[in-house]
């Protein structure tokens, strides 16, 4: 089953966040081994598994690069084996990262936070270009911002990785 | 709303919560009018030091006693044990400033020698401090029904493991682990009614955990979680002792066993004075009667203090990230860990997370009163229906690949129960085993990250290399702790597993330790499975004849019903016979008969829940069609 239809969503991008959790804890009230303890063993066998589903569901869903991957794949699209970046994007995703190591390697702040503000203005533009994709039924295109997103996102997991750096060199007083 | 009560109230055992301390240990459980409260001991105290004394005539000591005694016999007496909990005997933590005498290990688990020859694990340690606790609970409800115990909730798999095997060595039907914060997180939560998002920060004797959370009309929602297992007051005492030891200009590392603990026990005493005092002077009693006076300002302390408690840094700022959270979102924080009394801790929580702490329920006392909430809501007594409490696995499980390089399989933070499924094949010809090493971590190496187990697959139908699919499935169920299972899909043969812990016991160790425990042997241990199967058996038994009166629309006509009715029948006349195996045997001939209408219940729950009806509504709904039901049965 897919991850909208487990926790009862419309197939839609831009969900409604409030309802997606609402409904998550609506089923695992209904679903959590919390609640089952007193229930018979295939009872608790058949709510654990769903339990399990409807967490891996909220997992995906939560998430923008999950969640517009396991939209794809609802519309016959799989994104891994079909997308291919541009070299456009490859050139311009290689200068950011040069350009943030050299910030990290000379300890340049200034330039690391500016680099940051930059990548997260790219990536509100990915996700517009992605919503007026699926909102068009255009997969292509909505293909193509995810594949952008998902080079983005390794650019923010490095910039999270310097902060972490730099927050433990400092607790260890280095 | 009208409860069915089919037993004596006063007869049922009451569940307790377990708040198992690296310093001190306490027991608690909810009264009959609801509200969480501490049991206290024969001295009438709720905290129980988590000390335990071997005395030389084999007697076991366990609280304040052996506290005392540990001045005098300190090999003999084990404090903190546990940070030795899943702890491999080549961990740095058993090189460090303690006591104990560690005895030649032949496998991967912590000994303590303690004198008489007598070695124990760090898990026979802890059932000792649980057996405690449980005989206090008795004497003061009678009977004891199951019983949920914390556990820091950077706990890795090893570790939560350890503890549960402890609570089954101490005799207790563990019914969950809890996260320490999450349950310090419910007592506060169901005492103020206030929904948010809220930052528990815990600093026990030795260990710091820090979790997120959002509590939402009475769902405890865990975002993110992170801490060290390895840091806590303990640190403090230490680093305080060194300094006592050096203005006394003696040499800390080659100190007598009985030096080392007055120091590190007037460091504590120092430390605790310090909370309230700006300057502390103390006369402490060295072995052989002599004495020094230290004197100690809080300026000094807590310049002693200061790179200690700047290591949560870095682990609360990775939690608001991993949360996706600001501070400024943040709408309170829980102060847990009798360490945040420390004046510095508190100044460093308050400027981290920009707002006071709240310092409403004691901070000894939260984690306990918070999992005697969780025994309450898990033995299904409680009138709150509303609360739920969705935890988080604290660290990513990954399998090790080629080249030492870690696999994901399941990523930090994920909601747990959560399961992963990961296809292997086999590489040689014919090959029937295969082995999964599984690890525990965030690093891109399997060596850098902590060894789980190694589980060997066997019995793989011979074939050509490459041609079995391996599924191999991993489920961490709600006490955060790994089952692995696999099949070849290809034959759809389930494969045998063999589970060597890198850091535990086996099944098989902890089993002989229960038989050992179990004074008369094979008489014991067949009473014991029998108790077990009768207790499943009434278990199942309400539970059918609950489902089938409240759901009896979701019966298949009235074959379905006679069906189970027939099972039900035989597994009551079985339970009064002394044949477990003849028990077990109906329980799960009944659970089969009807598992097919517990999926339909199961079904139906789910479309209430997505047709976002409130369980009263639904409870109303039912209650009438089976009014209707009787009014159709009366007519008929």
């Amino acid at each position: 089953m897919d991850p909208f239809s487990t926790l009862g969503l419309s197939l839609r991008f831009d969900l409604d966040v409030a309802e997606l959790e609402r409904r998550y804890r609506d089923l695992q009230r209904a679903l959590h081994p919390d609640k089952h303890t007193q229930a018979s063993p295939s009872e608790r066998r058949a709510t654990l598994s769903k339990a399990v589903e409807v967490n891996e569901a909220y997992r995906v869903l939560r998430d923008d690069l999950s969640r517009a991957s396991a939209l794809l794949a609802a519309h016959g699209v799989n994104v891994v084996s079909e997308s291919k970046a541009d070299p456009e994007l490859l050139m311009e995703v290689m200068e950011l990262r040069e350009a943030l190591a050299e910030a990290r390697a000379t300890k340049n702040d200034a330039a690391v936070a500016t680099l940051a503000a930059r990548v997260k203005a790219l990536e509100d533009a990915t996700r517009r270009a992605m919503i007026e994709g699926f909102a068009a039924n255009d997969f292509k295109k909505a293909a193509l911002s995810w594949t952008r997103m998902r080079y983005l996102r390794r650019f923010v997991d490095e910039v999270n990785a310097i902060a972490e750096e730099k927050e433990n060199a400092a607790a260890r007083g280095v | 709303m009208a409860l069915l009560q089919i037993h004596d109230p006063s007869a049922a055992p009451t569940p307790i919560g377990i708040d198992l301390g690296t310093t001190n240990s306490l027991v608690a459980y909810v009264t009959s009018l609801g509200e969480p409260t501490t049991i206290l001991d024969c001295d009438s105290e709720a905290l129980v030091p988590s000390v335990v004394h071997y005395a030389k005539d084999g007697r076991v000591i366990v609280g304040r006693d052996a506290q005392k005694l540990a001045l005098v016999l300190p090999k003999d007496t084990l404090m903190s044990v546990k940070r030795f909990m899943g702890r491999g005997a080549d961990d740095a933590e058993t090189r460090r400033l303690s006591t104990y005498q560690f005895a030649k290990s032949d496998g991967p688990v912590v000994k303590f020698e303690v004198g008489q020859g007598r070695v124990v694990t760090p898990i026979e340690v802890s059932a000792e401090i649980l057996r405690t606790l449980k005989e206090n609970a008795e004497d003061e409800l009678g009977r004891v029904g199951g019983a949920v115990i914390t556990v820091p909730a950077y706990f890795d798999d090893a570790q939560r493991q350890a503890t549960k095997d402890a609570g089954k060595l101490a005799g207790l039907n563990v019914l969950r682990l809890l996260n320490e914060p999450t349950a310090a997180a419910l007592a506060y939560g169901l005492d103020s009614k206030k929904n948010g998002t809220f930052i528990v920060f815990d600093l026990g004797g030795g260990t710091f955990d820090v979790t997120v959370l959002s509590l939402d009309d009475g769902v405890f929602q865990v975002r993110s979680t992170g801490g060290d297992t390895q840091l806590g007051g303990d640190d403090m005492d230490r680093a305080l002792a060194h300094h006592v030891f050096a203005s006394m200009q003696a040499d800390a590392s080659s100190a007598a066993p009985e030096l080392v603990r007055a120091i590190l026990d007037a460091s504590r005493a120092i430390k605790h004075a310090l909370t309230a005092n700006e300057t502390v002077e103390a006369d402490i009693d060295l072995p052989g009667g002599k004495s020094f006076a230290a004197r100690v300002t809080r300026p000094e302390f807590d310049a002693l203090i200061k790179p200690i408690i700047e290591r949560t840094g870095p682990t609360c700022r990775r939690a608001l990230r991993d949360a996706g959270i600001e501070v400024a979102a943040v709408d309170g924080v829980i102060l847990v860990g009798g360490a945040t009394r420390v004046p510095l801790v508190r100044e460093f929580v308050t400027a981290l997370f920009e707002k006071e702490p709240l310092g409403s329920i004691d901070p000894d006392q939260v984690v306990a009163l918070g999992a005697a909430i969780q025994a309450d809501l898990l033995a299904g007594s409680g009138p709150r229906d509303e609360v739920l409490l969705l935890d988080v696995l604290p660290l990513s499980l990954g399998v090790e690949t080629m080249g030492g390089v870690v696999e994901r399989i399941l990523a930090r933070n994920t909601a747990i129960p959560a399961g992963a499924k990961q296809v292997f094949t086999t590489y040689a010809d014919n090959q029937t085993g295969f082995e999964l090493h599984v690890v525990q971590g965030e690093r891109d190496l399997a060596i850098d990250c902590r060894s789980l187990a190694h589980f060997t697959l066997k019995g793989i139908p011979a074939m050509p290399a490459g041609m079995a699919r391996l599924a191999v499935s991993f489920e961490v169920d709600a006490d955060g702790l790994l089952k692995v299972s696999a099949r070849e899909e290809s034959t759809g043969i389930e494969q045998s597993i063999d589970v060597k812990p890198s850091y535990g016991l086996s099944d098989d160790a902890i089993e002989k330790m229960l038989l050992t425990a179990y004074e008369h042997g094979e008489a014991d241990v067949a009473t014991r499975a029998l108790r077990e199967q009768q207790v499943e058996a009434a278990r199942i038994l309400a539970a059918t004849k609950k489902a089938v009166e409240s759901d009896a629309a979701l019966l298949e006509g009235p074959e379905e019903r006679a069906r189970i009715d027939a099972a039900v029948a035989q597994l009551e006349a079985a339970v009064k016979g002394t044949d477990h195996r003849a028990i077990a045997h109906l329980i799960e001939s009944l659970d089969e008969t009807a598992s097919a209408f517990a999926g339909r219940r199961m079904d139906l729950r789910i479309r209430q829940a997505l047709t976002g009806r409130s369980v009263k509504d639904v409870a109303d709904e039912s209650a009438h069609a089976q009014g209707i039901e009787a009014h159709l049965g009366n007519t008929k």
